[in-house]
């Protein structure tokens, strides 16, 4: 049986993750953007930017942990686990750019998904790393 | 006399005026314009102050051709076809600017191009179901629309 604060340890271990991004984390600065010509995948960049100045405190409450081996950096970290983070990122907020073209003799579809250059606070542990947007 | 007169007046006045606003009360929040075209006519707000509206799409995307690993396939069908999806729900949501153009000589047609374009920024589409077959990869998403979201 499930006792009345079956919920508490879950929300103070959150609450721990949030302050201690919030407070001991560094701030990277991530953008991201795909192209598709043709529902075909033609060009993807995903930059990544330690940030020179502290960023807002405030975190968002969506967090992604993600398994790191020793000593490696989040570029590589990213570009491994590419796909979660985007996924993670585009949940929150997504620019969206459509252009498609039809005449007599030719068609064109293009789609671009671009993730806004924003500060993200980041923590390294020792075999995993904790990304959380700031507001 | 003119005391009765003036006593039945100060109270059938705040009656009458209490049936008026009421009246226009009622009727004002049954009508609520959001947009009137150019023929000045009212158009109800699809999405109500009480409710979610959920919008669900289908986005598809085709692996490339020349790709290093069947992993590498995937992921970027997956990619291609969030793309799509995004669209979809940015068409459905903002809207598609379209714009097209026909030249004509000689009374025949010689040229006709038709160009749409999207541009939004979305926030809290999520991917509810993802599948993978003879290299098209099909990505479901929905987003929920509610003035709540809306303000926050």
């Amino acid at each position: 049986m499930r006792s009345r604060n079956g919920n508490r340890p879950f929300i103070l271990t959150h609450l721990a993750l949030i302050a201690t991004l919030s407070f001991g984390a560094d701030n990277y600065y991530i953008g991201y953007r795909f192209t598709a010509k043709n529902t075909q995948a033609i060009n993807e960049k995903l930059s990544i930017s330690k940030a020179m100045q502290p960023c807002s405190q405030a975190i968002s409450s969506p967090i992604l942990i993600l398994k790191r081996s020793s000593g490696e950096s989040l570029q590589s970290l990213l570009e491994r686990e590419e796909s979660a983070f985007v996924e993670f990122a585009a949940a929150q907020e997504l620019r969206v750019k459509n252009n498609e073209s039809f005449s007599l003799q030719h068609s064109e579809i293009q789609n671009s998904l671009i993730l806004p250059t924003r500060c993200y606070a980041v923590e390294f542990n020792n075999e995993s790393v904790t990304i959380a947007a700031t507001k | 006399m003119r005391i009765s007169a003036l006593l039945a007046l100060f109270l059938t006045f705040p009656a009458l005026h209490a049936g008026l606003f009421s009246a226009d009360d009622s009727s004002e929040t049954k009508v609520r314009c959001v947009y009137s075209g150019t023929d000045g006519s009212c158009v109800e707000p699809i999405l109500k102050s009480q409710n979610e509206l959920v919008i669900t799409v289908t986005g598809q995307g085709v692996a490339p051709s020349v790709t290093s690993s069947p992993a590498q396939a995937y992921a970027l069908a997956k990619r291609a076809a969030m793309a799509d999806g995004y669209r979809q729900i940015a068409e459905r949501v903002k809207g598609v600017q379209v714009e097209g153009q026909d030249t004509i000589k000689n009374m025949m047609l010689q040229q006709s191009s038709t160009k749409t374009s999207v541009d939004a920024l979305v926030r809290g589409a999520n991917i509810t179901n993802t599948s993978f077959k003879e290299g098209l990869c099909e990505v479901e998403m929905e987003i929920a629309l509610s003035y709540s979201r809306i303000l926050h």
